[in-house]
């Protein structure tokens, strides 16, 4: 697919990495205030849609993406199933157990493992939404050549 | 009252769309306007007058908080959303490749 204009790409270079640093702070707040893995997740992987959309890209570049992003997706769900499992050696060995020390509610480091569970499920979410878009393009490329 | 009302109108202009449009593309966009508001009505069950996010902190103990369980449900509805929409998304582009339009009257090869 080829990229859009010279105002669509400039535009996206300013905004791009605004949309990234507001998806890291949706994700890394989840256990504070409204928001958490999926959302964020959902805001990092419309940037880099984005940045896909505006400068375009070949097929044989896209398909190595979406290589990358499918075992970055899987890498981090195996995280999240690898803490999960660690409960059942650390303190009351219950599966999900929050083990970690709990410390003062409201502060940034706080509540245990959740904030793990939301970095990683952000990440999952990221990947697997820009992979269902790259299998969308790469599908379409292959369709109507 | 007046907000399901409303839900239930967004709800049919999602379905009018659904039945009068030819391109595949506009029948997925209804699809999900249906879907949304089905969401927004689910989202406003929970809703409380002058409630606060459902987040205990020292600071906002004693308040009214929204109901969280139907927020949970919805975002695992647009969890399940998200997938139906790539899936039929996934179809249309099929289709497309196939018969080089995304108009539904042109797409009959399998009648008969």
């Amino acid at each position: 697919m080829q990229g859009m204009s010279v105002i669509v790409k400039k535009v996206t270079q300013l905004i791009a990495g605004i949309i990234f640093l507001y998806g890291i702070y949706i994700i890394i707040h989840g256990h504070l205030t409204p928001g958490g893995g999926f959302a964020g997740g959902a805001l990092i992987a419309g940037s880099f849609i984005l940045l896909i959309l505006a400068f375009g890209s070949d097929i044989l570049k896209l398909k190595q993406e979406e290589t990358g992003s499918s075992i970055t997706e899987n890498i981090a769900i195996l995280m999240v199933l690898l803490i999960a499992v660690m409960g059942l050696l650390f303190g009351a060995k219950v599966f999900f157990i929050n083990y970690l020390p709990v410390g003062t509610a409201g502060k940034l480091i706080s509540a245990g493992v959740i904030p793990l569970y939301n970095i990683f499920i952000g990440i999952e979410v990221a990947a697997a939404i820009l992979t269902i878009f790259l299998a969308l393009v790469i599908f379409k490329e292959e369709s109507t050549k | 009252m007046t907000v399901y009302i409303l839900c239930f109108i967004l709800f049919l202009v999602g379905l009018y769309g659904l039945i009068t449009r030819r391109n595949l593309i506009k029948i997925v966009i209804s699809l999900c306007i249906m879907e949304f508001s089905i969401f927004l009505m689910l989202a406003l069950i929970g809703y409380i007058d002058s409630g606060i996010a459902p987040i205990i902190r020292p600071d906002t103990i004693g308040q009214t908080y929204v109901d969280p369980l139907p927020q949970a449900m919805v975002l695992t509805a647009i969890v399940i959303g998200l997938a139906t929409t790539a899936l039929l998304l996934a179809i249309a582009i099929r289709l497309y490749g196939k018969y080089g339009t995304f108009d539904i009257r042109e797409i009959n090869n399998l009648r008969g």
